[in-house]
């Protein structure tokens, strides 16, 4: 197939050459065609101010698929997304009470919670020998458990509380007209951007995924960085939680489910090799846009839940067999 | 060639018990639980458990141990089925809408809804062993797509199943459903020493390998796929049979229970080990958990806690006895 090659310039080739930097920018092709179509669809899709919503939208996903990123680039998967992220929201409602001056430590208390229950599936995965999706699986069921035994099925009485004031502004406002919401997840971008290209910990991450027994015959101490990447998911799912429970104000059962399916997606989208070792978290970003955008579009087109549920499924598959097809290429 | 060398100086029965060490641990935990079970039923009900309890216990546990044999026959090529909920529920709400009062109609549409589940296994296995696609990714995406066509199909829970059908697969008032557990472990060994069955372990074991001693290793993993599909269609006819009526969302915790219960069934997740009698076993043993925890009282909410422990828990016991018996032998 290499025959049929199209002779590009330099400069594309030096930027885009690389099969997951082109899926980067197939990802972020894809999101600026949707919103193309859902203008068309229904005019004003575009606008700057729809636009900046959908954004908002992605960037729950976005930090979801932060961590989701993390834990795939080793080859590994983190299923306990869904309950570790609606722990989260609870505990911060009821650690905060809704007390501007509870706001820090409960903070801390929500992250420090999502990163020990990361780490407990790392110690599990990379320690003793658990398969990650039996681990992240059981996690997820531990979480639900305790989440809805602790809070007695949301019925306590400090669960009913909203979040404080200070983390809803901080989901709601904005600074020098962009909200805040955006700006931390800009933010979060340039971390993990940073963490995985320019530091040896990000070098060991691709290292071990590429082959964790040559990265550990190199002297990689793969045990330890396999699990602070599990706990960078924890992490990442707690600070979701914050967020949502900033967005909407309290926090309710159940509001972590959709983030299982669209953190893969996001990542798979943004061309995050599955199996490990490849792939960057920019391309989550746009994953995760495409991927709020595209669900935005079919609500605009009032497509009743299941066809949702159903033409997201066959996009999926469709962008699957086109980047496997590229992938046989190479 | 090392069982051969070294058969001389390990005894025999060590040997079949490190090869079914998954296997043994599946009984230990089916016999523990048991025990545990009467113990709790006895001391909060003050008498033995009885054929009652026996027979609800098999039919609730059927649509398990169905969807599990599908996640094992998937697992076994080093796949796995994230979709076998969504085939579940779409063959639950097919179900629930067509049968009627005429039992041929209603052996036809049994045939026509297996046919659903092959067709949508068989989406499934073009796309992994053709597509060359991660079967995790393609089995989150078709599970999409099957619990939107399970919404399309039967948008609010109801329809209904006829009483001979549902006598028929989970009789309510006598144990018969232990038959079809009977036949599905017959089935099983007769499988596993089929062409097909025997093909599905090789490519877990080595795909590359088995292709190169003439395995066809594609249309094997289609075929694992597609018969996944068909044991997930009748977990679906199962469920609305004993529920008897349709949901088209009750189906969705059989994609991870099924895991579940091929985990405890000492099936290994990478493929090419294990035996669905295991996951038959592993089916069983969720289910008297679960029973064990309602009658000690455990607050429900905690359900799912104790659940996820003890799967982390049986892993590990799994893999240390395993571990234990390797070194010795």
């Amino acid at each position: 197939m290499s025959g049929a090659r199209v002779s590009r310039p330099a400069w594309f080739e030096s930027v885009w050459g690389s099969t997951e930097r082109r899926r980067i920018l197939y990802a972020a092709i894809a999101a600026v065609l949707l919103f193309v179509v859902g203008d068309l669809v229904r005019p004003g899709f575009a606008s700057l101010r729809s636009i900046e919503a959908v954004l908002v939208v992605a960037s729950f996903v976005g930090l979801v698929a932060a961590g989701q990123t993390f834990v795939i680039l080793i080859g590994g998967i983190d299923l306990s997304v869904p309950w570790v992220l609606n722990a989260a929201a609870i505990l911060l409602a009821t650690s905060s009470l809704g007390h501007n001056d509870r706001a820090p430590l409960a903070v801390a208390l929500t992250l420090g919670m999502g990163a020990l229950v990361g780490i407990c599936n790392g110690i599990g995965i990379a320690l003793l020998g658990i398969p990650a999706v039996v681990m992240t699986l059981a996690m997820n069921g531990i979480m639900e458990g305790l989440t809805l035994g602790l809070s007695s099925g949301l019925t306590c009485s400090s669960c009913a509380s909203y979040a404080p004031p200070v983390v809803q502004a901080a989901a709601h406002a904005r600074l020098l007209g962009i909200p805040v919401m955006l700006l931390i997840w800009l933010a979060v971008i340039a971390v993990v951007s940073v963490l995985l290209t320019l530091t040896r910990f990000g070098r060991s991450t691709y290292a071990i995924g590429n082959n964790a027994r040559a990265s550990f015959l190199a002297g990689l101490n793969v045990e330890a960085t396999s699990v602070a990447l599990y706990g960078l998911s924890g992490f990442f799912a707690a600070l979701a939680g914050i967020a949502l429970v900033g967005f909407g104000g309290q926090a309710s059962l159940g509001i972590g489910d959709p983030y299982l399916f669209q953190s893969i997606a996001a990542v798979v989208i943004g061309g995050v090799y599955i199996l490990g070792g490849r792939g960057h978290y920019l391309g989550a970003v746009f994953g995760s846009i495409t991927l709020v955008a595209l669900i935005s579009v079919l609500m605009a087109l009032n497509m009743p839940e299941y066809g949702r549920s159903i033409i997201y499924g066959v996009i999926i598959l469709l962008l699957l067999l086109l980047y496997g097809r590229e992938a046989g290429e190479s | 060639m090392a069982p051969l060398s070294s058969s001389r100086r390990t005894p025999l029965w060590r040997h079949v018990l490190v090869q079914n060490a998954g296997l043994v641990l599946a009984v230990g935990m089916l016999v523990a639980a048991l025990v545990a079970y009467v113990a709790v039923y006895l001391a909060t009900q003050h008498r033995l458990p009885g054929g009652f309890e026996l027979t609800s216990t098999v039919n609730n546990t059927m649509p398990l141990v169905l969807a599990g044999v599908a996640q094992t026959l998937v697992v076994l090529t080093r796949g796995l089925d994230l979709s076998v909920g969504g085939v579940v529920d779409l063959t639950n709400a097919v179900t629930a809408i067509t049968l009627g009062d005429s039992p041929a109609r209603n052996a036809l549409w049994t045939v026509l809804i297996l046919l659903i589940g092959a067709a949508c296994g068989l989406l499934n296995g073009l796309l992994v062993a053709v597509g060359r696609l991660q079967p995790i990714l393609v089995t989150l995406a078709t599970l999409s797509i099957f619990q939107g066509l399970a919404v399309r199909v039967l948008p609010q829970p109801g329809g209904q199943v006829p009483e001979g059908y549902t006598a028929l697969l989970a009789n309510p008032a006598a144990p018969t459903s232990l038959f079809y557990v009977l036949l599905l472990a017959v089935l099983w060994l007769l499988f596993r020493r089929s062409r097909l069955g025997i093909d599905i372990i090789a490519v877990g074991n080595d795909a590359q390998a088995s292709e190169a001693h003439g395995i066809r290793v594609r249309r094997t993993r289609i075929l694992a796929y597609t018969l996944g599909g068909v044991f997930s269609a009748a977990a679906g006819i199962f469920l609305a049979a004993n529920s008897t009526a349709g949901d088209a969302t009750t189906g969705n915790t059989y994609t991870l229970t099924s895991i579940v219960a091929v985990v405890l069934g000492g099936v290994n997740l990478f493929g090419g080990r294990g035996s669905a009698i295991g996951t038959i076993l592993g089916a069983f043993v969720t289910t008297m958990i679960v029973n064990v925890l309602f009658f000690a009282h455990i607050d429900p909410l905690y359900q799912n806690f104790y659940e996820g422990l003890f799967l982390v828990a049986a892993v590990l016991l799994a893999g240390g006895i395993g571990r234990l018996l390797g070194r010795r032998a």
